[in-house]
């Protein structure tokens, strides 16, 4: 008796894809109401389509794995699945630190806008404790 | 001639009042300039912004913590944007002593007008605060990196500096965030400034306590080590690219 393949489609990996679809889904809910947006999710649901699809067609996942010399399925899965959560990690990075620099700048032209607003009062009030410069 | 002096302050009460006091009592008729005082409160939870509208200086209230280099640049894009000559930075712990001053604006007014000008305290012999050995250590590995970057300075981590409209206009653009005194140089020579050095002395913190002790002296050299690094493969590429005859 033949041995059963290990690719085959059967409850595990339909199970694997429904968890698959169940955080798309939890993350198009998020993105609906404004929680994350759709660009910034767009690598994460990519994400999810390539596993889902992996554990809806393992036939083609294993012909790939077989072509990039993989002998287990198991181990282009979990290759795959590093490799991508990489990439969305260096993403996050990147877009994190976009905001880190943009909020720098908009902490700083806060703080001169409001010292500049605090002026013009003061010399409208006539304060004579506002700051003036020493002059030779 | 305007000079800004910039005072960056996190959690400084103690010794802003009396670094104030210090400013307040320069002549500026003997310095020949006309001085403005600014303290940027780097998110303080303290009465620091208090302590410097009672002494007279303008205040620029960060709303978070920003670390001493995005207090420094607030200073900075603030003299750029008024046109301000220079720009003088002075700790807000009160190691820095205003008198001391005289030095780096008699520096920015000589012949060769260096962009950035570093008050050093290994040059004078016998007087003044030195910091300790670990730190002087730590100075000394600075300094042979920077060399890299064809920087010469024999107090890479001083952070009283006076900045000439050149220095103003590029820190304006980018400047380091953390522990930006040393990477800060880097950038200045990267982008072609001339930097100078003229000997000053300084005195133990007045009141706080310093932001690098324990732990985060290691994580300091490491990552400065790295940033060094990178402006100097930055500035190899920039030469490469002004003059493509000459890379190698």
């Amino acid at each position: 008796m033949q041995p059963e393949p290990a690719w085959r489609l059967g409850s595990g990996t339909l199970i694997f894809a429904g968890v698959c679809l169940v955080i798309a889904l939890v993350l198009l809910r998020l993105v609906l109401r404004e929680r994350i947006t759709l660009q910034g999710s767009m690598s994460y649901l990519s994400f999810l389509v390539v596993l889902g699809s992996m554990a809806v067609f393992p036939a083609q996942a294993n012909w790939v794995a077989t072509r990039l010399g993989f002998t287990l399925l198991s181990n282009f899965f979990f290759c795959t699945a590093i490799a991508m959560l990489a990439i969305l990690h260096l993403r996050a990075l990147v877009t994190l630190s976009k905001v880190q620099l943009r909020s720098v700048v908009l902490t700083q032209e806060l703080a001169i806008l409001s010292e500049k607003i605090e002026r013009v009062e003061a010399s409208q009030r006539g304060d004579y404790r506002a700051p003036r410069a020493q002059t030779p | 001639m305007r000079v800004l002096i910039i005072v960056p302050a996190f959690n400084e009460q103690e010794a802003l009042g009396g670094l104030l006091g210090e400013i307040r009592g320069l002549s500026p008729a003997a310095l020949g300039t006309e001085l403005e005082t600014v303290v940027v409160d780097d998110g303080s939870s303290d009465r620091t912004a208090e302590v410097a509208r009672q002494g007279g200086a303008r205040v620029l209230r960060l709303c978070g913590n920003l670390g001493i280099g995005g207090a420094v640049q607030s200073g900075l894009r603030l003299a750029a944007r008024e046109s301000f000559d220079y720009a003088v930075q002075i700790d807000g712990d009160g190691q820095h002593p205003p008198s001391e001053l005289v030095h780096l604006l008699a520096a920015a007014k000589a012949a060769e007008k260096p962009d950035l000008i570093v008050g050093t305290r290994y040059h004078k012999q016998g007087d003044g605060f030195r910091s300790t050995l670990l730190r002087r250590l730590g100075s000394w590995w600075l300094r042979v990196l920077l060399r890299f970057v064809h920087v010469r300075v024999t107090d890479p981590t001083s952070g009283y500096r006076l900045y000439g409209p050149r220095a103003l206009a590029l820190f304006d653009e980018t400047y380091p965030y953390d522990f930006p005194e040393p990477e800060s140089l880097a950038v200045a020579r990267a982008a072609g400034l001339r930097i100078a050095e003229v000997p000053v002395t300084m005195r133990e913190r007045q009141g706080g306590r310093s932001s690098i002790a324990g732990f985060s002296t290691l994580y300091y050299m490491f990552k400065v080590t790295i940033a060094i690094a990178l402006t100097y493969l930055r500035s190899r590429k920039r030469v490469a690219k002004e003059n493509p005859t000459d890379a190698t």
